[in-house]
């Protein structure tokens, strides 16, 4: 088996490292997001279901370009969280797992919407009867029964966050080791005379990382599925 | 069962989708361009069809990316690179018409930097361009793809500075995007071309490249291999013209004399 050259390796370790935490900061939010338009009534849900579904729909670049001009050193969010905590977004890896984080956050509140509007409300309605009070219905009888949703939607997220291109050029630029991912590296050598090889090495392993983030998680879906099934 | 009226609507929407784009006429000039090119060849684009009453449509990309796509079968007329080496790569593979071939045009790069009144950069072996940028980074496009980061890379390799700098870049998949970043105040400075910073308000001209320090950035044009629209061979002949001329050097690029840049055709 051919090995990974040192800049294949670096573009690998980066793409895995900010779509982890893309997923991970991402899940709790989009949790609660989902929580809020499957269960929630109120003025104004059609406008967040819009938001969280708008970089679905727009050109990445245009999202990438929203961030830079929000996020970026001196947009007005990207200013205030540097200035008060220190955060900063543009040109940081960070950068590109927020991007990432964006252009997959409605997949995920997708799945998990999905799988919390499959619940039978009787069970819920049942444990309260029992005394149990709404947060700990939510702990011990809802949350089990999305589980596998819940994993799906993370694991599609990282998938998405893994091939994230557009909005994260335009964002945060291409610079090695700290943006430049896997997606980007690929584009990056097909813009060289003579670099096709290279660009269908990292293809190769692109396609091996998507193909077994999806199998992994047919895999754990269909595991918790069997699980809360037989009890 | 649905109304009627819905029925109607989503037929009417059906056929603005369908027709709503015309297709682009078989007659009509497709040219691939550097998109250091934009804001001169949109103005020479224009006056070609006012003249001519022929279309002449433009599709502004790094040479790069435009090379990998008359390479797969894009159906451009007409090619204009913003370097040798994409045009030789696609003389090399047949795919241009060799004879149509010259080269149109020269021009610089600078050293930008963010907002309208930056204080000049002396730029010479070893100056300082590290300390400039401290936490900063400076914005070029691909140091080894695009012409504009080749070149730049190559200037700065040759002042020296480039061992010091290396780590600050960062690179955008086009020089276009390089200079949105410096005006957008993203990164403090940049490297583009003179055409570029001629084009955008926000940015200051700080320092221009010697012109020894990187190869001569030079245009060069053909007519691709397979093209078959008459028209295009007369778009080729009016970059050339001087009404061509005067908007190319309105932005700030060199028109090279059919005789100068046979010299430099190499």
């Amino acid at each position: 088996m051919p090995t990974l050259t040192p800049d294949e390796w670096q573009a690998l370790a980066l793409s895995l490292k900010v779509s982890f935490w893309a997923t991970a900061l991402s899940l709790p939010v989009g949790l609660l997001t989902a929580l809020v338009l499957a269960r929630g009534t109120f003025r104004g849900k059609s406008i967040l279901n819009g938001l969280v579904h708008l970089p679905l729909i727009l050109p990445p670049v245009v999202t990438g370009y929203l961030l830079l001009l929000t996020f970026g050193r001196r947009g007005p969010v990207g200013a205030f969280l540097d200035a008060n905590f220190g955060i900063v977004f543009s040109f940081r890896w960070t950068g590109a797992a927020l991007a990432a984080a964006v252009m997959a956050f409605p997949l995920m509140v997708r799945a998990i919407r999905l799988s919390i509007e499959a619940v039978d409300a009787r069970l819920e309605d049942a444990a309260g009867t029992l005394g149990a009070n709404r947060l700990w219905t939510f702990v011990i009888v809802t949350l089990p029964l999305i589980l596998p949703g819940v994993i799906a939607g993370a694991i599609l997220a990282f998938a998405k966050a893994m091939g994230e291109f557009g909005a994260t050029i335009t964002f945060v630029s291409s610079i090695p080791g700290e943006t430049r991912t896997l997606p980007a590296a690929i584009y990056g050598y097909t813009q060289v005379p003579g670099g096709q090889p290279q660009a269908m090495r990292l293809t190769l392993i692109a396609v091996a990382v998507a193909m077994t983030a999806l199998i992994a998680s047919e895999f754990v879906a269909r595991r918790v599925a069997r699980r809360i099934r037989d009890g | 069962m649905r109304p009627p009226r819905h029925r109607q609507l989503l037929a009417a929407l059906l056929a603005l989708c369908v027709t709503a784009a015309p297709p682009a006429s078989a007659q009509d000039v497709m040219i691939f361009a550097a998109a250091s090119l934009k804001t001169a060849l949109d103005g020479v684009a224009a006056a070609w069809s006012a003249e001519t009453g022929s279309e002449a449509v433009v599709s502004y990309a790094a040479s790069s990316a435009l090379a990998r796509q008359i390479e797969a079968g894009a159906p451009a007329d007409v090619f204009i690179s913003a370097d040798l080496d994409w045009m030789d790569y696609l003389a090399s593979w047949g795919l241009i018409d060799p004879d149509t071939r010259r080269t149109l045009l020269s021009n610089r790069i600078v050293l930008i930097a963010a907002g309208t009144d930056a204080p000049p950069v002396e730029i010479a072996p070893g100056f300082g361009l590290a300390a400039l940028l401290g936490e900063g980074r400076l914005a070029m496009a691909d140091v080894d793809a695009v012409p504009a980061g080749r070149y730049g890379k190559a200037a700065l390799e040759t002042l020296g500075v480039w061992g010091n700098v290396e780590s600050r870049i960062a690179e955008t998949e086009n020089v276009r995007a390089a200079l949105a970043f410096v005006a957008l105040g993203e990164a403090p400075y940049g490297i583009v071309y003179a055409t570029d910073a001629n084009a955008e308000d926000n940015v200051t001209i700080v320092g221009t490249f010697p012109e020894d320090s990187h190869p001569p950035i030079r245009y060069p044009v053909a007519l691709t291999a397979d093209t078959a629209n008459p028209a295009a061979a007369d778009f080729l002949e009016f970059l050339g013209a001087a009404p061509a001329r005067a908007l190319f050097e309105a932005q700030g690029f060199t028109v090279l004399d059919p005789t100068d840049a046979d010299a430099h055709a190499g």
